[in-house]
């Protein structure tokens, strides 16, 4: 007595199709799992016994052998329970075979027969899709997360004896359906809003330059200056994400197992506050098996350092790579997996140990040599990643009891949206979307300044002692804000206020 | 350049001290040895009131025509040359170290800059001796040596500051000194040379009138008149920026944008273009002032 039942495994966040085949014959009583299971795969045995035993169905006293197929590859995780069970099951004739055909089961089992949640169900559909698969039995705490996925019919099921009468048309299952739509037209109530935010303006309209251009950005203040409470809130006016962008952040969360099983999709920006003791895998993902890290997890959102300089320096110097090429390879000796890590960098600090550096509360105690360690701690190259800097200084009493009505997020947004809308039409025909992303050469293409603008930076370089460095950040960030204002050209005005936002280059750099 | 002791060049002052140095290496300006200068010293970890006052006095020293003399440390060294460059007035650096090896590393600039205004920079060193902490005091000799009179700004208890006040002392000449509050920790040397019978300065006048026979002549302070002539040609379209700023109080971006009713773009482009013109300082925090 053969069965085949199909399943689909993980790696990173790939699917692939793994055939569950089961074998009962007569001999010694065994129970055996072929195929590179690991110990999670292998201790399944124990759980299926027990839960088809409990389920009223008694379990064969014969050799039961079961192979998943590719048999070469390693399979790991809990979620082979439920189509184990359902070989062995169709293997003794419980269930029609004939309705097992275009179907994939995912689920853990426990020893009462009840069928639990399992992580990563969302890039496991997506795979069954591409495959042809019509319909997916899965646990029904995971239903809502694969109803994303179009045409594809979702069994969220409770215990195997429901799965068994399913299958055997004893009772019927409502495949699960969402409206995506209406999940991503729900508009918080209680949400964040920059409304909350009073004074700052500042701060408010630099943050508006790096949603607008997708620049990183450093936040620099004294401690209670808000610099936390702004930064949670720029994934506010950031653009909406769009079906796909929320697919790839799902899929990540998914496999994460930190998503919501009640809302099936995330539809708002990921903010990611990871605190400073963060280990480096932890930061860009990893383990035996890999999973994602921080950066991945704040894919298509904001990732929030905040207190810059109290990361471990190592730490810190692993996201390089990803800032760039926005995704990461992780590579372990039994398997490689790449994760998308597409963010925003946010970082805060304070400008001195002391945190007063600057500030008309309370004196500096520093001195001179202990802020430019304390500075030195963030590497050159990652400083060259951040297009602004921004100066932040606590609200004074008064103001935070202003009535006066600040802008909204969704006010802030529109322009942002404007401005993006003009640079994907730039950028159309390249690989970048966002003038954070280009090239040197794409500089020279897009950022012309006139003559007077070229005079007016010269002048800047001299008289502020710029460094090098910020010569390109400098020339992004005009552009992004010339587009904010519309303009096709950057005028000085735009080169002006750019200039503005790189103060770790001047102020905190030599003071002569 | 190197003079020694038998040179026509070598300062006379410094020739009367205990111990004058044998032989000295300049570069830049050797005129100026023959001026009177007046040194300045205090903390290398000053107060933001001591580095104020440092170039303030610094700048109406120069601007009366003395010539300010001090050691290039940090602090309130430093804030002295740069106030005497600042009004284009005639500065002396002397060094602990050798040409090859300049002290602290952060003032390379600070040492250029003097040269170039056609400053004085000398040391007694060969030019590949390192510096090390029993030569600041060697060198503290020759900034009171050369100088008629120590003005100090900021020192802690038992400082290098409170040396050369004493250094000064032992060669005859005048201590003026800065008064400073009880609280601030750096104000305990000059409030003690004060109570011994140092002078209490509170503006370049007393000093001045310490040395009639000197009949100090106004420089023409160049820069005022430019200054003057500047500030009339503040552009039309920065006006209503500058007009909100002071020179005393630092005023910060979003107040100056509030009390305008301007967007933040438009004060932040129009600072700029005013910092650049070298109207107005940027200080931390986005808090800008008149200069």
């Amino acid at each position: 007595m053969v069965s085949s039942i199909k399943t689909i495994s993980l790696n990173g966040i790939e699917g692939n199709l793994v055939e569950v085949q089961t074998d009962i014959t007569g001999g010694l009583p065994a129970f055996e799992i072929v195929g590179l299971p690991d110990i999670s795969v292998r201790e399944s045995k124990e759980r299926i016994r027990a839960a088809i035993k409990n389920s009223g169905i008694d379990f064969p006293s014969r050799k039961i052998i079961i192979n998943l197929a590719p048999a070469s590859t390693r399979k790991e995780g809990t979620s082979y329970d439920l189509p184990i069970a359902m070989g062995i099951l169709a293997a003794l004739g419980e269930i029609i075979k004939e309705n097992l055909e275009n179907t994939i089961f995912i689920g853990e089992v426990s020893l009462d027969g009840k069928i639990n949640h399992i992580n990563g169900v969302l890039p496991m559909c997506i795979e069954a899709k591409n495959l042809g698969i019509r319909r997916v039995i899965l646990p029904k705490s995971n239903k809502n997360e694969a109803a994303v996925i179009k045409n594809l019919e979702i069994i969220g099921v409770n215990s195997l004896n429901e799965v068994m009468d399913y299958l055997n048309k004893k009772i019927d299952i409502e495949k699960t359906t969402v409206d995506i739509q209406n999940i991503f037209s729900k508009k918080e109530k209680e949400g964040l809003d920059f409304s909350e935010v009073k004074g700052q303006e500042n701060v408010k309209r630099a943050l508006e330059i790096a949603a607008a251009g997708g620049h990183n950005c450093l936040l620099i203040g004294p401690p209670g200056a808000g610099k936390t409470m702004i930064a949670k809130r720029i994934p506010t006016i950031l653009p909406d994400l769009t079906f796909e962008e929320s697919l790839e952040v799902t899929k990540i969360h998914s496999i994460s197992g930190i998503l919501d099983s009640n809302i099936g999709i995330i539809n708002k920006r990921p903010f990611r506050n990871p605190h400073h003791t963060i280990s480096q895998t932890a930061m860009i993902g990893g383990g035996r098996i890999p999973k994602p890290g921080e950066i991945s997890l704040a894919h298509n959102g904001v990732l929030f350092l905040d207190e810059l300089p109290e990361f471990n320096r190592d730490t810190l110097e692993v996201l390089r790579g990803p800032l760039e090429d926005k995704n990461i390879t992780i590579s372990r000796l039994y398997s490689k997996v790449i994760y998308p890590s597409n963010f925003m960098l946010i970082a805060s600090m304070n400008p001195c140990p002391c945190g007063y550096y600057g500030s008309n509360e309370k004196e500096c105690q520093c001195s001179k040599q202990s802020i430019e360690k304390y500075l030195n701690k963030i590497s050159g190259p990652l400083l060259d990643r951040i297009d602004l800097h921004v100066e932040i200084k606590p609200v004074k009493y008064e103001k935070l009891n202003d009535k006066k009505g600040e802008e909204s997020s969704i006010q802030i947004k529109e322009r942002v949206n404007k401005a993006r809308k003009i640079q994907h039409e730039r950028y159309k025909n390249s690989d970048i979307f966002s003038n954070s992303k280009l090239t040197p050469k794409m500089i020279e293409k897009y950022c012309i300044l006139n003559k007077e603008c070229r005079r007016m930076l010269e002048l800047a370089f001299n008289k502020l002692g710029l460094s090098a460095r910020a010569y390109t950040r400098i020339l992004k960030v005009s552009r992004t804000i010339a587009d904010l204002n519309g303009k096709e050209n950057i005028e000085k005005e735009h080169l002006a206020e750019a200039i503005q936002y790189r103060s770790l280059d001047r102020k905190y750099g030599d003071k002569f | 350049m190197k003079i020694n002791i038998k040179s026509l060049e070598y300062p006379e002052n410094l020739r009367k001290i205990k111990k004058p140095p044998k032989q000295l290496y300049l570069k830049g300006n050797i005129e100026l040895l023959k001026t009177p200068g007046i040194a300045i010293i205090g903390s290398r970890k000053c107060t933001e009131y001591g580095e104020k006052t440092a170039k303030q006095f610094s700048k109406e020293l120069s601007i009366e025509g003395l010539t300010i003399i001090s050691g290039m440390a940090e602090g309130i060294d430093s804030f002295a040359h740069i106030g005497s460059i600042e009004v284009k007035g005639n500065t002396i650096a002397v060094l602990p170290c050798g040409f090859n090896n300049i002290y602290p590393k952060q003032n390379i600039k600070l040492y250029e800059e003097i040269l170039k205004n056609n400053g004085l920079v000398l040391t007694e060193y060969k030019e590949d001796e390192k510096a090390t902490s029993d030569k600041f005091l060697e060198r503290n000799r020759i900034v009171s040596g050369l100088a008629i009179g120590t003005l100090v700004i900021e020192g802690g208890h038992r400082s290098g500051t409170s040396v050369t006040a004493n250094l000064t002392k032992e060669q005859g000449k005048n201590v003026f000194c800065i008064p400073s509050s009880l609280e601030n920790q750096k104000g305990i040397t000059p409030n003690r040379l004060i109570k011994e019978g140092a002078f209490l300065v509170t503006d370049v006048e007393d000093i001045i009138k310490k040395y009639p026979e000197l009949n100090l002549k106004k420089r023409v302070y160049r820069e005022e008149i430019i200054k003057i002539e500047e500030e009339k040609t503040i552009k039309e379209e920065y006006k209503n920026v500058y007009n909100e700023l002071n020179e005393e109080n630092p005023i910060h971006i979003n107040e100056i944008a509030k009390r305008l009713k301007l967007d933040i773009n438009e004060v932040s482009y129009k600072l700029t273009m005013l910092e650049l013109e070298d109207k107005i300082v940027s200080l931390p925090g986005n808090n800008f002032r008149k200069k």
